[in-house]
């Protein structure tokens, strides 16, 4: 490893320098990612560059995400998520923590729909911030337990993720998918058991109280909630009953809340102008970075570094326990500097044989790769739900990390449950129906 | 020298083992003169940018379903064409046919042509017994290129456009209800979650092209371009080798699973070799005189 | 020195409008991306054909993404870590220009590599490898174009911070969801 750490040395501080100084965050991926290929390849890196950025951001199963954003913009400036939460309000605001439970819940569901956690967040937090804000919910907490809860859009199925994980290793992703349902349920509550610990503890949490209503009246706001019922209904509907691909469902996301929202009245030619221009500049925000990191993952591929860490790990003879903690380690640190993606497409060569040669359920482990992936959304210096955080609220990454730590915490919890418990993963797919009919 | 050598299939495929096996072999006939690593799985470059990639120096070598690019030039494609060549020697009799003309193809576009090596042949995958070409009239079958349409508007079949990556998917919520792959693609995305029946038509035996960058190849001393070949040509034949082994194993896996596998009735097995004759006369119609020469060889043997 | 500002003025409003034009076209673009998986769908249900839905949305997405780029910056879309830079207080200027000087470089070696990408694919008459089969050059051309224009924004904004001692990335109040 000796000789190569004045590389791995230059190539961390131009990283932070760049991103440290306040470069944009795509340009700076970029900017670090060409001083790695000129370090190690003697390869055009330019053009080696173009060939990936053109793939990545040409690429079908990307089209899901603007759809996504876009039907949250429709969603935000219009009534209906004003309305959802006045049909919530009555039910949630007598649990321990309130209102707060509809960014976990929110998220949960909407995890069902689509494949990515950018998706998610964006377009639950778009209705929910505001809504939570305005009731003085504290912020650190809305933003936290949002960046954590929406990365249950890679583990709850459908998963980006562990479509990857699945085609590399050559896993059934049926069964990846349904691995994922009972983790990423229990994920879910620990969230929400930290939102109700933390307002039984903390002296500042104190949200306006909801007027107190009959269950008559509780039951008559419940209207409130149809409209946004039927989307959901929707959405999830069109793909598990054959209509539409996962990312096909997104359109349908679209046009649903462009048809409730029109059947509301309150969809105005300007409003779904705005919407529109909206969805194009958040997505072309997150394009870019998408863009950088793409190419940031091509260099890292040149470098070898992911690999000759993995290779290295492999190395040390570790116990099955041990391994374990030793990828945990490794994917958290990587987690710092890659996606969740390219860094299973990076190493997975290497630790799919240590894993299958410590008997390890390589089902189970695909769920374990998800969680510490997950962590990897929101550990800076490069975490994407942070990013995405910060173009929403416009608030500081360091806020934004901070207040997003205890989720890491609870997702390591969620590791160490899963070593405890593997059944959690491995009990459902192992009893599903084998044969359709 | 390190040579990147971008591979688009999963470590664990055999052809990615192949080709590991192949870059060990270069670098022990060359004294690691030459030091080929392997980045499987798309990790480095994706399959569909790995040609380009190697033409324009971005990679010194690389591997390709070559069949891919049909459309810059129908020679590349000759190995795809449905039905004509169904089984393992008739799809070496073709390569050995077609072989010079596509490496003359590849030459113009700046690549030095290696090995090859086939993939299982292709059968089809279906949710019902199908015993005539008539059986699979209105079924959604998955196209994922111009030939596979193609197949699918000769059967009177309902064309579902599906990306590779939400295939399983598709299958399981009914979206698509067929498909024509290698063995290979049902056992590894377990196919028989969502399907039932195999049919093993050896529909055509696409394979994976090695080639490298043209002035790399020039830039190597006569040891290093000899060690290069004859490592290909080893690897070129230990991989077809593999590829019989796996394909009676593929087939096997599929029946243990609970499908039900076998050949074609002679009933649907003389309609597709009537699908083969259109497609290859509309083939031999768009692929000019090489494309017409080789057919022409393939058939006097 | 009149006719000077006369004519820094006309550029401003040009690039401007430039910058606004393209992101109409990218907003035109996501449209676009809805309508093609709209008809995908319905060529699925009602059993006709759209050969390369898939590509011309990939297509449609890599534009929409790229002509929006420069007028999300001056709308203050992209985000970046702002800590260093507020740490800097009234030095602040010398922190934008180094981020400024940055990212010019960045984005300008990118619009040179975008536009020596779709040169390339012209030259080597590089076509889609899905049913479409559309010369890749012309689908490259609005992501070399978005990326030029990126490229002069930045420039654009480097010049108005030496000029001006201020860029011109105004950021939305209406984007900021806490913003009530
Ligand atoms: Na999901
Ligand atoms: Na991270």
């Amino acid at each position: 490893m000796a000789h190569e750490f004045w590389p791995l040395a230059i190539f961390l501080f131009t990283l932070f320098l760049l991103l440290g100084s306040g470069v944009w965050i795509g340009l700076a991926l970029l900017g670090v990612a060409f001083v790695g290929m000129e370090l190690f390849t003697t390869r055009p890196v330019g053009d080696a560059m173009m060939t990936t950025i053109w793939r990545s951001s040409s690429s079908w199963s990307l089209t899901a995400l603007p759809l996504f954003i876009w039907m949250g913009e429709i969603l935000y400036r219009t009534r209906l998520s004003e309305d959802m939460f006045r049909g919530l309000s009555p039910w949630m605001a007598r649990l321990p923590g309130g209102l707060l439970h509809t960014n976990v819940v929110g998220c949960t569901v909407f995890a069902a729909v689509s494949g990515s956690s950018a998706a998610t967040l964006t377009t639950v937090g778009k209705m929910s911030i505001p809504e939570l804000l305005r009731r003085n919910y504290p912020e650190h907490m809305v933003i936290g337990t949002l960046a954590g809860a929406a990365t249950l859009g890679l583990m709850i199925p459908p998963s980006l993720t562990l479509i990857v994980y699945g085609v590399t290793i050559n896993e059934s992703i049926t069964k990846l998918f349904i691995a994922g349902i009972l983790p990423g349920l229990v994920l879910a509550i620990f969230f929400m058991g930290y939102i109700a610990l933390y307002s039984r503890f903390s002296k500042t949490y104190r949200p306006s109280a909801e007027p107190a209503m009959s269950l008559g009246q509780k039951l008559a706001n419940s209207r409130f909630l149809i409209p946004v019922l039927l989307l959901i209904l929707l959405v999830i509907g069109s793909m598990y009953l054959g209509f539409a691909t996962a990312t096909e469902a997104a359109s349908f996301g679209v046009l649903g809340a462009m048809a409730l929202a029109g059947f509301q009245r309150s969809l105005t030619w300007t409003s779904l102008k705005e919407s529109l221009m909206g969805a194009t500049r958040t997505s072309a925000m997150i394009a870019l970075i998408l863009a950088g990191a793409s190419f940031l993952s091509l260099s890292m591929g040149f470098t070898g570094l992911p690999r000759a860490l993995a290779e290295w790990i492999g190395s040390l003879g570790l116990s099955r326990f041990e391994l374990l903690m030793a990828l945990l380690v490794f994917y958290i640190v990587i987690g710092c500097f890659l996606d969740g993606i390219s860094s299973v497409v990076l190493t997975i060569a290497v630790v799919e044989p240590m894993i299958r040669q410590a008997g390890i359920d390589i089902i189970w482990f695909g769920i374990f790769i998800v969680v510490v992936v997950e962590m990897a959304q929101i550990t800076p210096p490069i975490g994407f739900n942070l990013f995405v955080l910060q173009g929403m609220t416009r608030h500081e990454m360091n806020f934004i990390a901070r207040a997003a730590f205890p989720m890491f915490l609870i997702m390591v919890v969620m590791v160490f449950v899963l070593i405890a418990f593997p059944e959690l993963a491995t009990w459902l797919p192992a009893n599903m129906r084998q044969t359709p009919g | 020298e390190t040579w990147d050598m971008p591979m688009a299939y999963p470590a664990t495929n055999y052809h990615s083992e192949n080709g590991t096996a192949f870059a060990s072999c270069v670098r022990d006939a060359t004294q690691g003169a030459i030091d080929i690593v392997v980045h499987a799985g798309g990790s480095l470059f994706a399959g569909n940018d790995i040609k380009r990639a190697v033409q324009t120096g971005q990679a010194p070598i690389g591997e390709r379903l070559l069949s891919a690019h049909a459309n810059e030039n129908p020679l590349f494609g000759v190995d795809s064409i449905p039905f004509l060549a169904t089984s393992f020697d008739d799809s070496d009799k073709l390569w050995a046919a077609a072989k010079d003309a596509v490496a003359a193809a590849l030459d113009e576009q700046n690549l030095v042509y290696v090995y090859s090596v086939p993939w299982p042949p292709q059968g089809f995958y279906f949710k019902k017994e199908v015993n005539s070409v008539a059986d699979m009239a209105g079924v959604k079958f998955r196209a994922y290129n111009a030939a596979t349409a193609r197949i699918a508007e000769l059967a009177g079949m309902v064309p579902v456009q599906i990306e590779a990556a939400e295939l399983s998917q598709a299958l399981a919520t009914g979206v698509a209800e067929s498909f024509i792959s290698s063995g290979s693609t049902g056992v590894d995305s377990k196919v028989w979650e969502s399907l039932t029946h195999f049919y093993d038509v050896q529909a055509w035996l696409p394979r994976n092209t090695i080639f490298v960058n043209k002035d790399s190849f020039n830039a190597l001393d006569d040891a290093g371009k000899a060690a290069l070949m004859d490592c290909g040509a080893k690897a070129g034949a230990a991989g077809e080798a593999r590829a019989k082994e796996l394909t009676d194993q593929y087939l096997k896996t599929l029946a243990e699973n609970g499908m039900t596998v076998g050949g074609p009735s002679d009933e649907l097995k003389a309609g597709l070799q009537g699908f083969g004759a259109t497609m290859t006369e509309e083939w031999l119609a768009s692929a000019g005189d090489a494309g017409r020469a080789a057919i022409a060889a393939y058939r006097g043997n | 020195m009149v006719e000077q500002d006369r004519g820094a003025g006309i550029l401003r409003g040009l690039l401007d409008r430039i910058y606004a034009a393209a992101s109409v076209v990218a907003a035109l673009c996501l449209v676009g991306i809805l309508i093609v998986i709209v008809v995908q769908m319905c060529a699925r249900w009602f059993s006709f054909t759209f050969p390369g839905s898939a590509e011309y949305a990939g297509y449609l997405m890599a534009a929409a993404s790229f002509l929006a780029f420069a007028s999300a910056l001056n709308a203050g879309s992209h985000i970046r870590v702002g800590l260093a830079l507020t740490a800097l207080g009234r030095h602040r200027f010398w922190g934008e220009l180094w981020c400024l000087v940055i990212a010019s470089a960045a984005s300008g070696y990118l619009a040179w590599y975008a536009v020596r990408l779709v040169y390339w694919s012209w030259k080597l008459k590089d076509i889609s490898q899905g049913q479409d089969a559309t010369p890749l050059w012309i689908v490259q051309v609005p992501m070399a174009f978005g990326a030029c224009l990126l490229a002069v924004a930045f420039a654009d904004n480097l010049i108005a911070l030496l000029l001006t001692g201020r860029d011109n990335i105004r950021e939305e109040l209406a984007d900021q969801s806490h913003a009530e």
